[in-house]
């Protein structure tokens, strides 16, 4: 059940109602009421994999008390290990078992001996990695004593199903959401109509900018041998705009929905293309992901404690992770690669805090200095996200070979090149109306927000009707649904 | 709470309204650019509203043709007419099994034809009807039977170009509206037959692909069967003859032709004629005069003898 599809809209207020009138405002039916859901929600991509997802959340649950009961250190450390060993096997075996095993054929023909592990012909279980990282950071944060287990199980079970984030983040932290779970919620008219128009602007950027400008990415991107320069610059800039809006517009819808039931979910994007250094970027970029990270993986391992060679080996560490996270393709860890390459000047000139605050705060237009550092950046991310796209290394070579050619200068040529004027405009448009709201917590937040109501209706209907006439009329899901 | 639904209940319409009122306005914008989501084609290349402009003159016709453009580029009224039969092609552009319903709700009663022609292919059987709902929605006065049809079809574009078309028929914006009968290298022949100027055989290679009949086309089957056999008309399915290499790329074809004559009379052309493709067919789906002759006699021959 996608977010963008017509069985959500249906589904979505079929809760909302059941949520806010049949539960009578208490937590534990609520909770109930939202587990059940959930569990629907995903059964609706495969059931199969709603018994996988119960097994990890069961497993979690258990392990997390029997940590906490746990009458001496070696057990408690069996009961972690446990959990982490099952959880990165689940992980391990659905995601990256093919990967391993081919790799590891293919270093060992390098040595002249011929063999094959055989493939495995399983399908990626929606939202394993994301539900994955979400239990782990549970289970860690008990053992290393920053909270207590949760001892009720439905209320920890819609800790890690609640439906908003279960397919695709943002990746939750027990001390946010937990809290929030165990609480009864009361119906709040500014956060529900605040969360029904984040839904908007995130459908909005999935409908009429991800999935427009993804038409042309992969046109571009499945075509790049024979491409100029100039439109495979083109075809870059499209999956740039493409990646950003399509995985923003799903958080965006995941808040907005969650804000629908009183819970606030952790902020995933923060205008990360309006950055000033790579280090920003990533600051604003999947926060919840980064975040992780830094939490569980980069000061564990020292982080920038350590001395220059340990700040950098860890840096580079977190973002291979990061960058494998993604999927079992080497051009997932290259470009986790090269985004520890972009980050590392500020790394060892100790510049990588210098932009904590937005760009051009309180202001209309940026600094020439500051704008010049924001098309630095971007440059560097689009350079990044070629990588990322590419098939293979050898695709993604070859790509940035063909832009760096005299073709570079010549009129971009692809199909449907007419449409695709209108896209850029519409692309345009909306980083105007980004950039304007790059304060807020979404760019529309408080757009109209003093207008007279009509006015501000149609503003919204206005965006409806772009949708209705933009849209793709074919199923587009969402990309990071495949990670 | 109260306050909450009371401004969702109050927005949904006022967002409708807006929306209908963009999508006049964007209509009226020639650019195609701003209308990738709007397809309005009055006149369009299948020449369907020039066609359901003779049904007044229709009634009581002999043999009455259903199809996509293998029926209207396959049956030539002109020989039918020689040989004494009032004939009507109501063939239209990819028309699929929901638009020939359509046309028959509208239509059957007004026109009593005493033979139904149906062309059946599965290429009718298998599309989902878009293209073909553009076609009827932008060419013919639109009803409630247009409403049901884009909903059965659930497409943004066919949804906007309902609202679009509907607006032109309430303001009769398109009460003036001629088409040419001539477009092109194709003629309209009276009686709705598209005659192509000659041309040589153009090869249009196509991937093997198995017959996957959509489950709202045969359901509008179906209803499109029992409608014909409550009118008393009688009906005779067809699939048209269509190249060697075009026939060859639909895998399975027994089962098709099976499934289809437990529905009523049906013969499958592509086995009865032996017709060759570079001398008979204009390109891999529609045949030349000379191909649209063999054809048409041959429909003629069985139908006297049934008679």
């Amino acid at each position: 059940m996608l977010f963008n599809s017509i069985h959500f809209a249906l589904f979505l207020p079929i809760v909302f109602l059941l949520y806010w009138f049949a539960t009578e405002g208490k937590a534990r039916r609520q909770n109930v009421l939202l587990l059940v859901s959930s569990y629907f929600f995903y059964a609706c991509w495969d059931p199969r994999f709603l018994l996988l997802l119960i097994f990890s959340t069961v497993l979690d649950y258990v392990t997390g008390i029997k940590m906490f009961e746990a009458e001496n250190r070696n057990r408690k450390r069996f009961w972690f290990w446990l959990s982490v060993c099952v959880n990165v096997g689940f992980l391990g075996i659905f995601k990256y078992y093919n990967f391993f095993s081919a790799s590891f054929a293919d270093a060992l023909s390098l040595l002249g001996m011929k063999v094959n592990f055989g493939t495995l012909q399983v399908i990626l279980p929606v939202g394993i990695s994301f539900y994955t990282f979400h239990g782990l950071s549970y289970v860690i944060d008990i053992y290393k004593g920053r909270i207590t287990p949760e001892k009720n199980f439905v209320d920890y079970s819609v800790f890690v199903s609640f439906f908003p984030l279960l397919v695709a983040g943002p990746i939750e932290r027990a001390t946010h959401l937990l809290p929030q779970i165990l609480k009864e919620r009361k119906f709040d008219y500014s956060q529900a109509v605040d969360g029904a128009r984040q839904i908007l602007w995130g459908l909005f950027k999935k409908i009429v900018i991800a999935d427009n400008c993804a038409e042309y990415a992969n046109m571009i991107f499945s075509n790049s041998g024979s491409a100029s320069g100039s439109t495979l610059l083109a075809g870059a800039l499209f999956f740039t705009f493409q990646i950003y809006c399509d995985f923003s517009g799903y958080s965006d819808i995941a808040l907005g929905t969650a804000r629908l039931f009183g819970i606030d979910l952790l902020r995933n994007f923060a205008y990360p293309y309006f950055s000033r250094d790579i280090a920003e970027f990533w600051r604003r970029w999947h926060i919840s992901l980064s975040t992780w990270f830094r939490d569980y993986l980069y000061i564990p391992l020292g982080g920038s404690k350590g001395g220059t060679l340990t700040t950098v080996r860890n840096t580079f560490i977190i973002f291979l992770v990061s960058g494998f996270w993604h999927g079992a393709n080497w051009t997932f860890i290259a470009w986790g690669g090269l985004n520890a390459l972009f980050i590392m000047p500020s790394v060892l000139l100790k510049t990588n805090r210098v932009n904590l605050n937005s760009a051009a705060r309180g202001k209309m237009f940026p600094t020439v200095k500051e704008f010049a550092a924001i098309l630095r950046t971007f440059c560097l991310t689009v350079f990044a996200w070629i990588v990322f796209r590419a098939e293979s290394i050898d695709h993604a070579v070859k790509y940035c070979a063909g832009i760096f050619s005299m073709s570079l200068f010549t009129v971009p040529r692809f199909e449907k090149i007419d449409n695709a004027v209108v896209i850029m405009f519409l692309v345009l448009a909306f980083f105007v109306v980004e950039w304007i709201g790059r304060e807020q917590h979404y760019a529309i937040a408080r757009v109209g927000i003093r207008w007279p109501r009509p006015v501000r209706w149609m503003f919204y209907s206005l965006l409806i009707f772009i949708m209705g006439m933009f849209m793709q009329t074919t199923e587009t899901p969402f990309i990071y649904f495949q990670f | 709470m109260k306050r909450f639904l009371r401004s969702i209940a109050l927005f949904f319409p006022f967002a409708a309204a807006i929306y209908v009122l963009l999508v006049v306005l964007t209509g009226n914008f020639e650019a195609g650019l701003h209308r990738k989501n709007l397809s309005y084609r009055k006149g369009s290349i299948g020449y369907l509203y020039t066609r359901l402009q003779e049904i007044d003159r229709a009634k009581n016709t002999d043999i009455l043709f259903l199809g996509s453009s293998h029926c209207y580029r396959g049956f030539d009224t002109r020989i039918f007419t020689r040989h004494g039969l009032r004939t009507l092609n109501l063939g239209s552009s990819a028309q699929s099994v929901i638009q020939t319903e359509v046309l028959l709700k509208r239509y059957l009663e007004k026109i009593h034809p005493a033979t139904i022609v149906w062309e059946v292919g599965p290429a009718s059987l298998m599309s989902d009807g878009v293209e073909s709902s553009l076609d009827v929605i932008s060419n013919d006065p639109n009803d409630l039977n247009s409403v049901m049809m884009a909903v059965k079809q659930n497409h943004i574009t066919v949804y906007n170009t309902l609202i679009y078309s509907v607006y032109l028929d309430v303001f009769h914006k398109n009460a003036s509206f001629t088409e040419a009968k001539r477009k092109a290298d194709d003629v309209y022949i009276e009686g709705g037959f598209v005659e192509k100027d000659p041309q040589p055989y153009q090869i249009i290679n196509r991937s093997t692909s198995e017959v996957r009949l959509n489950d709202k086309q045969f359901a509008a089957f179906e209803n499109c069967v029992s409608l014909i056999k409550r009118s008393g008309s009688k009906l005779l399915m067809v699939q048209a003859p269509i190249a060697r290499s075009l026939y060859a790329s639909y895998l399975h074809h027994d089962a098709f032709d099976d499934k289809i004559s437990a529905y009523g009379a049906y013969r499958n052309f592509n086995n009865i004629l032996a017709l060759h493709d570079s001398t008979d067919f204009y390109d891999s789906d529609h045949l030349n005069a000379s191909g649209v002759a063999a054809f048409n006699t041959a429909l003629m021959s069985m139908l006297s003898v049934a008679q």
